[in-house]
């Protein structure tokens, strides 16, 4: 179908159940929040090597925080629970912790509860101060700067992960910039992250591989550069293709992220340039969500 | 539902047990009228006590009431009761959960084993405030309780955790025997404060109760504007102005203790 000049492909994207987590970072300034949450963030694009998918949700200001200070709110992303409570509590550990001026506390609640500072705070050698607030367990452990602040506890929910957008353009320059400019427009968008850097990924993977023990390999099909050798699904006009992969806590919040991030390539002058809107799934096999692209832009 | 009202209807000459309103569970407002309360020594109907109006038994306002009734909000549990005018003993005495709120000034005892929940007194409180309930070794085991005014003698003992706050003046023997727990006191502080103390968290402008503690390093702590802002968040009010001059102390000179005090300079 075409939509506002658009080609976009009767395909559907393919998502995974996921359990997910949402902590809140604050500090002096926004300067080393957001270095406390690239750190925190890093090496966290995908489960199949990271253990976890992390990403920036959104910047909170001084109001929106529990100690109003400047922050940011971080989404983790997990297919196991025991890999969430170890990602969350090791990050915690060398990223935020070490991080000059931080606190951390939870941004989601749920009666399944994971640990947060609880185990962190032993780091204090006996000299941590423990302060329970309007039902809420607080740890203070002594640093080098003053003290470290971390809530003892969060939350872990149900959530979804995999959901994705494939950008099929003529060349590299107008891909990524189409790339950009939905991601732009997801920016700041509450309860999705989109977890590769600058959150696109170029290296979309199908299923297995010809060689034993490769669990994920190439994803051939929309490769340009194997365009005619092997089945694909490309046509001769496209030279780049990028993917954008969302996570989200509900299947609307990446339905209504996906249609946003159409949109916004829709309504920019790079759509010229843009062969097709796609979809990645695995025929409907392994998830047990479906984002059919037609349903989301009605 | 429209919260349950009840007005006093005539003035009392004998004390009244209030904890009627939150131990007996009741299902609906026409079980709440069929209730029966002792009154000197005799049971009478609720009705020959209080006019009724409303129907939610879990929401309850009290009007007109007098410090001859104890016991109300005793062992409350995710129950809401306020009460305009003042009350007697033990009010809010081993409290679960809920919010209890009172709009005059109580007798002893008031938030005595307090569990959790949260207690606004907006007027004053004699002695024993946050007590050991009889048969109990400690006082304050979580919670919150906001005094808006003044607080009497030998309160506050033995406090696990919990926050207290008090806009007024304390009196004398209070914190005795201090587990752990925050106190942010406004006004003046009596004789012998903080005796047997083991840790916890002192916020005081008070400068005479910092003589026996360590001077901790100026250094930047996280804890204190989130600990402000969580109590804005409560009671509604700032404590203290915006910009205020803070000084930590750590640690008793005579003993062991690990109280901190941060003592507040406007």
């Amino acid at each position: 179908m075409i939509y506002r000049g658009l080609k976009i492909d009767d395909t559907f994207a393919e998502a995974f159940n996921m359990k997910a987590s949402r902590i809140i970072v604050t500090a002096d300034n926004k300067k080393w929040a957001k270095n406390a949450c690239l750190s925190f963030t890093g090496f966290a694009t995908s489960v199949i090597a990271c253990g976890i998918e992390a990403g920036i949700e959104k910047e909170l200001n001084s109001d929106m925080t529990p100690d109003g200070r400047p922050g940011y709110s971080i989404l983790l992303f997990s297919m196991s629970r025991s890999q969430l409570e170890k990602q969350l509590e090791t990050r915690v550990g060398q990223c935020l912790l070490t991080c000059p001026t931080t606190a951390v506390f939870s941004g989601i609640e749920s009666e399944d509860i994971i640990p947060l500072g609880k185990n962190l705070r032993y780091f204090g050698d006996g000299h941590q101060i423990s302060k329970k607030i309007d039902g809420k367990r607080f740890w203070r452990i002594p640093v080098m700067d003053g003290e470290f602040l971390c809530e003892e506890t969060t939350s872990r929910v149900p959530a979804i992960g995999g959901g994705n957008l494939l950008i099929l353009s003529t060349n590299r320059k107008s891909c990524l910039l189409a790339c950009e400019a939905a991601i732009e427009s997801m920016r700041n968008l509450e309860n999705i992250i989109t977890p590769f850097p600058g959150g696109v990924v170029r290296s979309g993977s199908k299923v297995g591989s010809k060689y034993k023990g490769l669990i994920a390999s190439t994803n051939d099909a929309f490769c340009p550069t194997l365009h005619g050798i092997t089945k694909s699904k490309l046509t001769k006009n496209t030279g780049c293709v990028l993917e954008i992969v969302i996570n989200g806590l509900t299947a609307r919040d990446i339905a209504r992220a996906t249609k946003i991030g159409i949109e916004s390539i829709a309504s920019s002058k790079i759509k010229k340039d843009v062969v097709a809107i796609s979809a990645g799934n695995y025929g409907g096999k392994l998830g047990q969500h479906r984002f059919y692209l037609k349903k989301i832009i009605k | 539902m429209k919260p349950l009202i009840l007005r006093l209807k005539k003035q009392l000459r004998f004390r009244l047990d209030g904890s009627f309103l939150t131990i007996n569970n009741f299902k609906n407002v026409s079980e709440f009228k069929k209730l029966k309360i002792f009154y000197g020594n005799k049971l009478y109907d609720i009705s020959q006590f209080f006019l009724i109006s409303g129907q939610d038994t879990k929401n309850i306002i009290i009007k007109s009431s007098t410090d001859k009734i104890d016991n109300i909000g005793y062992k409350m549990k995710d129950m809401s009761v306020i009460v305009y005018g003042n009350v007697g003993n033990s009010f809010g005495k081993e409290m679960l959960s809920g919010n209890l709120r009172v709009y005059g000034n109580t007798l002893d005892y008031a938030g005595a084993g307090i569990v959790n929940g949260t207690i606004h007194i907006y007027g004053n409180t004699r002695n024993y405030l946050g007590g050991k309930p009889v048969g109990k070794n400690e006082g304050v085991v979580d919670g919150i309780i906001f005094v808006h005014g003044n607080v009497g003698n030998y309160s506050i003992q033995r406090m696990r955790r919990g926050v207290i706050v008090v806009s007024g003046n304390i009196g004398d023997h209070c914190c005795k025997d201090m587990v752990s727990g925050s106190i942010v006191i406004k006004g003046k502080i009596g004789d012998h404060f903080c005796e047997g103390i083991k840790r916890g968290t002192i916020v005081t402008t008070q400068k005479k109760i910092v003589s026996h503690y360590l001077t901790a390093n100026k250094a930047n702590i996280n804890f204190f504007n989130f600990f402000l802002k969580k109590l804005y968040k409560i009671i509604g009010r700032n404590i203290f102005p915006k910009k205020i001059n803070l000084q930590r102390f750590y640690g008793r000179k005579d003993n062991e203790s690990l109280a901190e005090i941060f003592l507040v300079n406007k």
